[in-house]
Protein backbone atom coordinates (compact mmCIF):
# COMPACT_ATOMS: atom_id res chain seq x y z
CA UNK A 1 0.00 0.00 0.00
CA UNK A 2 2.86 2.34 0.85
CA UNK A 3 5.96 1.96 -1.23
CA UNK A 4 9.04 4.12 -0.71
CA UNK A 5 11.93 3.66 -3.12
CA UNK A 6 15.27 5.41 -2.61
CA UNK A 7 13.60 8.29 -0.83
CA UNK A 8 15.99 11.12 0.00
CA UNK A 9 15.22 14.53 1.41
CA UNK A 10 17.62 17.39 1.92
CA UNK A 11 17.25 20.88 3.29
CA UNK A 12 19.90 22.88 1.46
CA UNK A 13 23.22 21.14 2.07
CA UNK A 14 21.97 19.00 4.94
CA UNK A 15 20.53 15.70 3.95
CA UNK A 16 17.87 14.59 6.42
CA UNK A 17 16.65 11.36 4.88
CA UNK A 18 19.11 9.16 3.03
CA UNK A 19 17.99 6.57 0.50
CA UNK A 20 15.13 4.97 2.42
CA UNK A 21 13.35 2.04 0.81
CA UNK A 22 10.48 0.30 2.51
CA UNK A 23 7.16 -1.31 1.81
CA UNK A 24 3.96 -1.56 3.84
CA UNK A 25 1.36 -4.05 2.58
CA UNK A 26 -2.34 -3.21 2.41
CA UNK A 27 -3.91 -3.47 5.85
CA UNK A 28 -0.48 -3.53 7.46
CA UNK A 29 0.67 -1.45 10.37
CA UNK A 30 4.18 -0.11 10.20
CA UNK A 31 6.09 1.94 12.75
CA UNK A 32 9.08 4.16 12.17
CA UNK A 33 11.10 4.61 15.33
CA UNK A 34 14.14 6.71 16.13
CA UNK A 35 15.39 9.62 18.18
CA UNK A 36 14.42 13.19 17.44
CA UNK A 37 16.31 14.45 14.45
CA UNK A 38 16.45 11.00 12.89
CA UNK A 39 14.16 12.13 10.06
CA UNK A 40 11.13 10.02 10.93
CA UNK A 41 8.69 12.93 10.94
CA UNK A 42 10.23 14.23 7.72
CA UNK A 43 9.39 10.97 5.94
CA UNK A 44 5.85 11.22 7.25
CA UNK A 45 5.54 14.76 5.99
CA UNK A 46 6.78 13.73 2.57
CA UNK A 47 4.13 11.02 2.32
CA UNK A 48 1.50 13.50 3.48
CA UNK A 49 2.55 15.93 0.76
CA UNK A 50 3.75 18.62 3.15
CA UNK A 51 7.31 18.42 1.86
CA UNK A 52 7.78 18.49 -1.88
CA UNK A 53 11.54 18.55 -2.44
CA UNK A 54 12.09 14.83 -2.05
CA UNK A 55 13.76 12.56 -4.57
CA UNK A 56 13.07 8.92 -5.24
CA UNK A 57 9.63 7.41 -5.47
CA UNK A 58 6.63 7.44 -3.14
CA UNK A 59 3.79 5.19 -4.17
CA UNK A 60 0.48 4.87 -2.37
CA UNK A 61 -1.53 1.95 -3.73
CA UNK A 62 -1.63 2.50 -7.47
CA UNK A 63 -0.89 6.18 -7.17
CA UNK A 64 2.54 7.70 -7.73
CA UNK A 65 2.93 10.76 -5.56
CA UNK A 66 3.52 14.01 -7.42
CA UNK A 67 5.80 16.77 -6.27
CA UNK A 68 3.70 19.74 -5.30
CA UNK A 69 -0.01 19.86 -4.65
CA UNK A 70 -1.67 16.56 -5.29
CA UNK A 71 -5.46 16.48 -4.90
CA UNK A 72 -5.70 12.70 -5.28
CA UNK A 73 -3.46 12.28 -2.23
CA UNK A 74 -6.01 13.75 0.14
CA UNK A 75 -8.50 10.97 -0.53
CA UNK A 76 -5.75 8.39 -0.11
CA UNK A 77 -4.18 9.31 3.18
CA UNK A 78 -4.93 11.44 6.19
CA UNK A 79 -2.87 12.30 9.21
CA UNK A 80 -3.43 12.36 12.97
CA UNK A 81 -1.11 14.73 14.79
CA UNK A 82 0.66 14.46 18.11
CA UNK A 83 -0.91 17.28 20.04
CA UNK A 84 -4.72 17.35 20.11
CA UNK A 85 -4.54 20.79 21.73
CA UNK A 86 -2.81 22.31 18.73
CA UNK A 87 -4.32 20.41 15.84
CA UNK A 88 -7.99 21.39 16.17
CA UNK A 89 -9.28 24.83 15.21
CA UNK A 90 -10.20 26.47 18.53
CA UNK A 91 -13.20 28.37 17.16
CA UNK A 92 -14.82 25.64 15.11
CA UNK A 93 -17.26 23.15 16.57
CA UNK A 94 -16.71 19.42 16.26
CA UNK A 95 -19.47 19.39 13.64
CA UNK A 96 -17.74 22.02 11.48
CA UNK A 97 -14.37 20.30 11.85
CA UNK A 98 -15.83 17.01 10.68
CA UNK A 99 -18.05 18.28 7.86
CA UNK A 100 -15.48 20.62 6.33
CA UNK A 101 -13.66 17.90 4.35
CA UNK A 102 -17.03 16.65 3.08
CA UNK A 103 -18.02 20.09 1.81
CA UNK A 104 -14.67 20.60 0.12
CA UNK A 105 -14.96 17.30 -1.71
CA UNK A 106 -18.64 17.77 -2.49
CA UNK A 107 -19.81 14.73 -0.61
CA UNK A 108 -23.49 14.50 0.29
CA UNK A 109 -25.19 13.00 3.32
CA UNK A 110 -23.10 15.12 5.64
CA UNK A 111 -25.38 14.73 8.63
CA UNK A 112 -25.41 10.94 8.41
CA UNK A 113 -21.67 10.69 7.85
CA UNK A 114 -20.77 12.94 10.77
CA UNK A 115 -22.97 10.94 13.13
CA UNK A 116 -21.60 7.63 11.85
CA UNK A 117 -18.02 8.74 12.35
CA UNK A 118 -18.73 10.08 15.83
CA UNK A 119 -20.13 6.65 16.70
CA UNK A 120 -17.13 4.93 15.14
CA UNK A 121 -14.63 6.79 17.31
CA UNK A 122 -16.74 6.35 20.42
CA UNK A 123 -17.72 9.97 20.96
CA UNK A 124 -21.24 10.58 22.30
CA UNK A 125 -23.45 12.55 19.91
CA UNK A 126 -23.88 15.32 22.48
CA UNK A 127 -20.32 16.41 21.71
CA UNK A 128 -21.22 17.27 18.12
CA UNK A 129 -21.75 20.98 18.66
CA UNK A 130 -19.06 21.57 21.25
CA UNK A 131 -15.87 23.54 20.78
CA UNK A 132 -12.47 21.87 21.28
CA UNK A 133 -11.78 23.62 24.59
CA UNK A 134 -14.86 21.95 26.05
CA UNK A 135 -13.33 18.51 25.47
CA UNK A 136 -10.66 16.56 27.33
CA UNK A 137 -7.37 15.56 25.68
CA UNK A 138 -8.59 12.06 24.90
CA UNK A 139 -11.85 13.33 23.42
CA UNK A 140 -9.98 15.81 21.27
CA UNK A 141 -7.74 13.09 19.93
CA UNK A 142 -10.89 11.14 19.04
CA UNK A 143 -12.12 14.17 17.10
CA UNK A 144 -8.79 14.34 15.28
CA UNK A 145 -9.07 10.65 14.39
CA UNK A 146 -12.67 11.17 13.27
CA UNK A 147 -11.59 14.06 11.04
CA UNK A 148 -8.96 11.86 9.43
CA UNK A 149 -11.61 9.19 8.78
CA UNK A 150 -14.19 11.50 7.18
CA UNK A 151 -12.96 10.94 3.62
CA UNK A 152 -12.53 7.18 4.13
CA UNK A 153 -8.84 7.11 3.25
CA UNK A 154 -7.22 3.67 3.07
CA UNK A 155 -4.01 4.98 4.69
CA UNK A 156 -3.66 6.72 8.06
CA UNK A 157 -0.48 8.55 9.01
CA UNK A 158 -0.07 8.74 12.77
CA UNK A 159 2.48 11.13 14.25
CA UNK A 160 3.00 10.13 17.91
CA UNK A 161 -0.77 9.88 18.33
CA UNK A 162 -0.73 9.16 22.08
CA UNK A 163 2.40 10.75 23.49
CA UNK A 164 0.56 13.86 24.68
CA UNK A 165 -2.03 11.80 26.57
CA UNK A 166 -2.19 10.30 30.05
CA UNK A 167 -1.52 6.56 30.24
CA UNK A 168 -5.10 5.53 30.91
CA UNK A 169 -6.35 7.75 28.07
CA UNK A 170 -3.56 6.43 25.88
CA UNK A 171 -4.96 2.92 26.40
CA UNK A 172 -8.40 4.06 25.18
CA UNK A 173 -7.01 5.71 22.06
CA UNK A 174 -4.75 2.75 21.26
CA UNK A 175 -7.70 0.37 21.59
CA UNK A 176 -9.72 2.61 19.29
CA UNK A 177 -6.97 2.69 16.66
CA UNK A 178 -6.71 -1.08 16.78
CA UNK A 179 -10.46 -1.54 16.42
CA UNK A 180 -10.70 0.91 13.52
CA UNK A 181 -7.93 -0.84 11.69
CA UNK A 182 -9.62 -4.22 12.07
CA UNK A 183 -13.05 -2.93 11.06
CA UNK A 184 -12.00 -0.85 8.08
CA UNK A 185 -8.87 -2.62 6.92
CA UNK A 186 -6.84 0.58 7.26
CA UNK A 187 -3.11 0.76 6.65
CA UNK A 188 -1.23 2.51 9.45
CA UNK A 189 2.05 4.33 9.17
CA UNK A 190 3.08 5.32 12.68
CA UNK A 191 5.93 7.52 13.82
CA UNK A 192 6.86 7.16 17.47
CA UNK A 193 9.64 6.71 19.98
CA UNK A 194 7.50 4.62 22.30
CA UNK A 195 8.45 0.99 21.68
CA UNK A 196 5.69 -0.55 23.85
CA UNK A 197 3.10 1.25 21.70
CA UNK A 198 4.69 -0.31 18.62
CA UNK A 199 4.48 -3.70 20.29
CA UNK A 200 0.74 -3.23 20.81
CA UNK A 201 -0.28 -1.67 17.52
CA UNK A 202 2.10 -2.69 14.74
CA UNK A 203 3.26 -5.68 12.70
CA UNK A 204 6.57 -4.32 11.46
CA UNK A 205 8.93 -1.52 12.27
CA UNK A 206 11.82 0.37 10.80
CA UNK A 207 14.61 1.87 12.87
CA UNK A 208 15.92 5.17 11.64
CA UNK A 209 19.15 6.84 12.63
CA UNK A 210 20.34 10.16 11.24
CA UNK A 211 18.20 9.70 8.16
CA UNK A 212 19.30 6.19 7.40
CA UNK A 213 17.21 3.09 7.80
CA UNK A 214 19.32 0.95 10.12
CA UNK A 215 17.03 -2.02 10.37
CA UNK A 216 13.68 -3.39 9.25
CA UNK A 217 12.29 -5.76 11.86
CA UNK A 218 9.13 -7.63 12.74
CA UNK A 219 7.25 -6.91 15.91
CA UNK A 220 8.18 -10.38 17.18
CA UNK A 221 11.81 -9.37 17.10
CA UNK A 222 10.84 -6.37 19.24
CA UNK A 223 8.87 -8.54 21.67
CA UNK A 224 11.77 -10.91 22.10
CA UNK A 225 14.14 -7.93 22.21
CA UNK A 226 16.26 -9.37 19.47
CA UNK A 227 17.20 -6.75 16.92
CA UNK A 228 20.02 -7.53 14.56
CA UNK A 229 21.59 -4.06 14.60
CA UNK A 230 23.58 -2.64 17.50
CA UNK A 231 21.68 0.61 17.34
CA UNK A 232 18.34 -1.20 17.62
CA UNK A 233 19.48 -2.91 20.78
CA UNK A 234 20.78 0.40 22.11
CA UNK A 235 17.30 1.90 21.62
CA UNK A 236 15.82 -1.06 23.47
CA UNK A 237 18.10 -0.56 26.44
CA UNK A 238 17.08 3.10 26.67
CA UNK A 239 13.40 2.27 26.67
CA UNK A 240 11.81 1.97 30.10
CA UNK B 1 15.13 13.17 61.26
CA UNK B 2 12.96 13.89 58.31
CA UNK B 3 13.74 16.76 56.01
CA UNK B 4 10.21 17.63 55.11
CA UNK B 5 7.02 16.91 57.01
CA UNK B 6 3.62 17.57 55.57
CA UNK B 7 0.39 16.94 57.39
CA UNK B 8 -3.08 17.45 55.99
CA UNK B 9 -2.10 19.70 53.08
CA UNK B 10 -5.04 21.21 51.22
CA UNK B 11 -4.99 23.41 48.14
CA UNK B 12 -8.13 24.99 46.76
CA UNK B 13 -9.12 27.45 44.09
CA UNK B 14 -12.37 29.41 43.95
CA UNK B 15 -14.75 28.18 41.26
CA UNK B 16 -18.18 29.12 39.99
CA UNK B 17 -19.84 26.69 42.40
CA UNK B 18 -17.71 27.36 45.46
CA UNK B 19 -14.12 26.41 46.13
CA UNK B 20 -12.61 23.50 44.21
CA UNK B 21 -10.22 21.46 46.27
CA UNK B 22 -7.37 20.15 44.10
CA UNK B 23 -5.29 18.68 46.92
CA UNK B 24 -7.43 17.08 49.60
CA UNK B 25 -5.57 16.69 52.85
CA UNK B 26 -2.44 14.75 52.04
CA UNK B 27 0.34 13.89 54.50
CA UNK B 28 3.80 12.55 53.91
CA UNK B 29 7.36 12.76 55.14
CA UNK B 30 10.56 12.98 53.20
CA UNK B 31 14.02 12.09 54.39
CA UNK B 32 17.21 12.29 52.38
CA UNK B 33 15.77 10.00 49.77
CA UNK B 34 14.25 10.01 46.32
CA UNK B 35 10.49 10.22 46.39
CA UNK B 36 8.31 9.93 43.30
CA UNK B 37 4.84 11.45 43.10
CA UNK B 38 2.86 10.01 40.20
CA UNK B 39 -0.62 10.64 38.93
CA UNK B 40 -2.48 11.75 35.84
CA UNK B 41 -3.23 15.31 34.80
CA UNK B 42 -5.48 16.93 37.35
CA UNK B 43 -4.47 14.63 40.19
CA UNK B 44 -2.90 17.50 42.14
CA UNK B 45 0.69 16.31 41.97
CA UNK B 46 2.15 19.55 40.59
CA UNK B 47 0.12 21.62 43.05
CA UNK B 48 1.62 19.60 45.87
CA UNK B 49 5.13 20.38 44.63
CA UNK B 50 4.40 24.06 44.17
CA UNK B 51 2.79 24.47 47.57
CA UNK B 52 5.93 23.16 49.27
CA UNK B 53 7.83 26.09 47.74
CA UNK B 54 4.88 28.37 48.49
CA UNK B 55 4.51 29.15 44.83
CA UNK B 56 0.73 29.10 44.77
CA UNK B 57 -0.56 32.60 44.37
CA UNK B 58 -3.93 34.11 45.06
CA UNK B 59 -6.74 33.25 44.43
CA UNK B 60 -5.47 29.79 45.31
CA UNK B 61 -5.33 28.99 48.99
CA UNK B 62 -3.09 26.54 50.82
CA UNK B 63 -3.72 25.18 54.30
CA UNK B 64 -1.92 22.51 56.28
CA UNK B 65 -1.83 21.31 59.86
CA UNK B 66 1.90 21.10 59.59
CA UNK B 67 4.38 21.89 56.85
CA UNK B 68 7.93 21.85 58.06
CA UNK B 69 11.20 21.92 56.21
CA UNK B 70 14.21 21.08 58.35
CA UNK B 71 12.56 22.51 61.46
CA UNK B 72 11.25 25.66 59.72
CA UNK B 73 7.51 26.17 59.58
CA UNK B 74 6.82 26.90 55.91
CA UNK B 75 3.29 28.14 56.60
CA UNK B 76 4.28 31.07 58.78
CA UNK B 77 7.68 32.01 57.37
CA UNK B 78 7.84 35.60 56.11
CA UNK B 79 8.10 36.17 52.36
CA UNK B 80 11.60 37.54 52.78
CA UNK B 81 12.85 34.42 54.56
CA UNK B 82 11.02 32.25 52.10
CA UNK B 83 12.90 33.94 49.25
CA UNK B 84 16.17 33.23 51.01
CA UNK B 85 15.17 29.59 51.21
CA UNK B 86 14.12 29.14 47.61
CA UNK B 87 17.01 28.44 45.31
CA UNK B 88 19.47 28.13 48.18
CA UNK B 89 18.04 25.34 50.32
CA UNK B 90 15.17 24.07 48.24
CA UNK B 91 14.77 24.42 44.52
CA UNK B 92 12.59 23.32 41.66
CA UNK B 93 13.38 22.06 38.18
CA UNK B 94 10.58 22.91 35.79
CA UNK B 95 9.23 20.88 32.94
CA UNK B 96 10.30 22.70 29.85
CA UNK B 97 13.63 24.52 29.46
CA UNK B 98 12.24 26.37 26.43
CA UNK B 99 9.86 28.35 28.61
CA UNK B 100 11.70 28.41 31.90
CA UNK B 101 14.99 30.01 30.89
CA UNK B 102 15.21 33.73 30.24
CA UNK B 103 15.52 34.00 26.45
CA UNK B 104 17.43 37.30 26.44
CA UNK B 105 20.09 36.46 29.00
CA UNK B 106 23.26 34.49 28.44
CA UNK B 107 23.23 31.08 30.13
CA UNK B 108 26.23 31.75 32.33
CA UNK B 109 24.83 35.06 33.56
CA UNK B 110 21.52 33.39 34.31
CA UNK B 111 23.13 30.79 36.50
CA UNK B 112 25.34 33.40 38.16
CA UNK B 113 22.22 35.35 39.13
CA UNK B 114 21.43 32.71 41.75
CA UNK B 115 24.86 33.30 43.27
CA UNK B 116 24.63 37.06 43.31
CA UNK B 117 21.27 36.82 45.05
CA UNK B 118 22.22 34.25 47.68
CA UNK B 119 25.96 34.65 48.22
CA UNK B 120 28.62 37.31 48.58
CA UNK B 121 30.98 35.92 45.97
CA UNK B 122 32.67 38.37 43.62
CA UNK B 123 32.32 38.21 39.86
CA UNK B 124 35.39 36.04 39.26
CA UNK B 125 34.41 33.51 41.94
CA UNK B 126 30.88 33.42 40.57
CA UNK B 127 32.14 32.66 37.11
CA UNK B 128 34.31 29.86 38.43
CA UNK B 129 31.40 28.31 40.34
CA UNK B 130 29.13 28.52 37.28
CA UNK B 131 31.70 26.76 35.12
CA UNK B 132 32.07 24.06 37.77
CA UNK B 133 28.34 23.52 37.97
CA UNK B 134 28.07 23.27 34.18
CA UNK B 135 30.77 20.63 34.30
CA UNK B 136 28.89 18.81 37.05
CA UNK B 137 25.94 18.32 34.69
CA UNK B 138 28.32 16.89 32.09
CA UNK B 139 28.50 19.82 29.73
CA UNK B 140 31.81 19.21 28.02
CA UNK B 141 32.60 22.72 26.91
CA UNK B 142 31.41 25.01 29.75
CA UNK B 143 33.35 28.09 28.54
CA UNK B 144 31.47 28.06 25.26
CA UNK B 145 28.07 27.23 26.76
CA UNK B 146 28.49 30.04 29.30
CA UNK B 147 28.22 32.58 26.49
CA UNK B 148 25.29 31.01 24.62
CA UNK B 149 21.66 32.08 24.70
CA UNK B 150 18.95 29.54 25.56
CA UNK B 151 17.75 29.24 21.95
CA UNK B 152 21.22 28.11 20.93
CA UNK B 153 21.18 24.92 22.99
CA UNK B 154 19.20 21.70 22.57
CA UNK B 155 16.37 20.63 24.85
CA UNK B 156 18.47 18.12 26.73
CA UNK B 157 21.24 20.62 27.28
CA UNK B 158 18.68 23.25 28.34
CA UNK B 159 17.36 20.90 30.98
CA UNK B 160 20.87 20.16 32.21
CA UNK B 161 21.47 23.91 32.46
CA UNK B 162 18.33 24.25 34.57
CA UNK B 163 19.60 21.50 36.83
CA UNK B 164 22.99 23.22 37.07
CA UNK B 165 21.18 26.39 38.13
CA UNK B 166 19.22 24.51 40.76
CA UNK B 167 22.11 22.60 42.29
CA UNK B 168 24.77 25.30 42.25
CA UNK B 169 24.06 26.17 45.87
CA UNK B 170 23.69 22.51 46.84
CA UNK B 171 20.15 22.67 48.19
CA UNK B 172 18.83 20.15 50.70
CA UNK B 173 15.69 19.52 48.72
CA UNK B 174 15.11 19.49 44.99
CA UNK B 175 11.66 19.20 43.47
CA UNK B 176 11.61 18.17 39.83
CA UNK B 177 8.26 18.66 38.15
CA UNK B 178 8.14 16.45 35.04
CA UNK B 179 11.86 16.98 34.49
CA UNK B 180 12.05 14.90 31.35
CA UNK B 181 8.67 14.95 29.66
CA UNK B 182 9.72 17.69 27.23
CA UNK B 183 12.83 15.73 26.28
CA UNK B 184 13.66 13.08 23.75
CA UNK B 185 13.76 9.50 25.06
CA UNK B 186 17.44 9.11 24.38
CA UNK B 187 18.24 12.19 26.46
CA UNK B 188 15.79 11.44 29.28
CA UNK B 189 17.93 8.71 30.77
CA UNK B 190 20.99 10.94 30.66
CA UNK B 191 19.28 13.81 32.49
CA UNK B 192 17.89 11.46 35.11
CA UNK B 193 21.28 9.84 35.61
CA UNK B 194 22.82 13.25 36.23
CA UNK B 195 20.15 14.11 38.80
CA UNK B 196 20.56 10.73 40.41
CA UNK B 197 24.30 11.19 40.60
CA UNK B 198 23.97 14.63 42.22
CA UNK B 199 21.49 13.32 44.75
CA UNK B 200 23.72 10.46 45.85
CA UNK B 201 26.81 12.65 45.95
CA UNK B 202 25.40 15.57 47.91
CA UNK B 203 22.81 13.62 49.88
CA UNK B 204 19.91 15.92 49.11
CA UNK B 205 16.26 14.96 49.17
CA UNK B 206 14.59 14.67 45.79
CA UNK B 207 10.94 14.72 44.79
CA UNK B 208 10.23 13.72 41.21
CA UNK B 209 6.74 14.60 40.03
CA UNK B 210 5.75 12.69 36.93
CA UNK B 211 3.04 10.80 35.13
CA UNK B 212 5.48 8.14 34.01
CA UNK B 213 5.18 5.19 36.41
CA UNK B 214 8.03 3.21 34.90
CA UNK B 215 10.47 6.08 34.99
CA UNK B 216 9.63 6.89 38.61
CA UNK B 217 9.86 3.24 39.62
CA UNK B 218 13.34 3.12 38.16
CA UNK B 219 14.76 6.30 39.70
CA UNK B 220 13.05 6.63 43.08
CA UNK B 221 13.20 4.83 46.39
CA UNK B 222 9.60 5.40 47.33
CA UNK B 223 6.45 6.23 45.37
CA UNK B 224 3.26 8.10 46.21
CA UNK B 225 0.38 7.64 43.78
CA UNK B 226 -2.08 10.53 43.65
CA UNK B 227 -5.59 10.41 42.30
CA UNK B 228 -8.13 13.16 42.48
CA UNK B 229 -6.17 15.18 45.05
CA UNK B 230 -5.53 12.30 47.42
CA UNK B 231 -2.67 9.90 47.98
CA UNK B 232 -4.14 6.52 47.18
CA UNK B 233 -1.01 4.44 47.40
CA UNK B 234 2.36 4.72 49.07
CA UNK B 235 4.94 2.02 48.50
CA UNK B 236 8.58 1.21 47.93
CA UNK B 237 9.50 1.59 44.27
CA UNK B 238 10.49 -2.04 44.07
CA UNK B 239 7.06 -3.05 45.35
CA UNK B 240 5.12 -1.11 42.72
CA UNK B 241 4.14 -4.27 40.85
CA UNK B 242 2.31 -5.46 43.98
CA UNK B 243 0.28 -2.25 44.32
CA UNK B 244 -2.98 -2.66 46.23
CA UNK B 245 -5.17 0.23 45.17
CA UNK B 246 -7.39 -0.38 42.11
CA UNK B 247 -6.31 2.93 40.57
CA UNK B 248 -2.62 2.04 40.67
CA UNK B 249 -3.37 -1.44 39.39
CA UNK B 250 -5.48 0.08 36.62
CA UNK B 251 -2.70 2.47 35.61
CA UNK B 252 -0.12 -0.30 35.52
CA UNK B 253 -2.38 -2.56 33.48
CA UNK B 254 -3.28 0.12 30.95
CA UNK B 255 0.32 0.60 29.87
CA UNK B 256 1.45 -1.43 26.90
CA UNK B 257 4.62 -3.42 27.47
CA UNK B 258 7.48 -4.26 25.14
CA UNK B 259 6.26 -7.82 24.98
CA UNK B 260 2.59 -7.09 24.42
CA UNK B 261 0.21 -9.96 23.72
CA UNK B 262 -3.09 -8.54 24.91
CA UNK B 263 -5.60 -7.87 22.17
CA UNK B 264 -7.10 -4.87 23.99
CA UNK B 265 -5.66 -2.80 26.80
CA UNK B 266 -7.76 -2.61 29.96
CA UNK B 267 -9.20 0.87 30.47
CA UNK B 268 -9.65 2.55 33.85
CA UNK B 269 -13.23 2.60 35.02
CA UNK B 270 -13.41 6.02 36.61
CA UNK B 271 -16.99 5.69 37.79
CA UNK B 272 -15.99 2.69 39.89
CA UNK B 273 -13.16 4.66 41.47
CA UNK B 274 -15.62 7.30 42.57
CA UNK B 275 -13.57 10.02 40.90
CA UNK B 276 -14.35 12.75 38.41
Amino acid sequence: MIDLKHLSIAYGETSVVKDVTLHVPEGGSFALVGESGSGKSTILKAIAGQITNWTGRIRLGEHDLQHGRDPALIRLCQMVFQDPFGSLHPRKTVDTILSEPLSIHGIRDQNKRVLETLDAVGLARKFRFRLPHQLSGGQRQRVAIARALMLDPPVMLLDEPTSALDVSVQAEVLNLLKTLREERGLTYFLVTHDLPVVSFLCDNLGILRQGELVELATVDQLKQQRFSSDYGNELLSKSF
Amino acid sequence: MSLLTIENLRVSFPGEQGAVEVVKGISFELGRERLGIVGESGSGKSMTGRSILRLIDKPGSVTADRMEFDGLDLMTLSNRRMRALRGARMSMVMQDPKFSLNPVMRIGDQIAEVLSFHSKLNARERRKRVLESLEAVRITDPERVYKLYPHEVSGGMGQRIMIAMMVILEPDLMIADEPTSALDVSVQAQVLDIMDDLVTRTGMGLIIISHDLNMVARYCDRILVMFNGEIVESCQASELANAQHPYTQGLLASMPTLDEHRDRLPVLDRTQLGGV
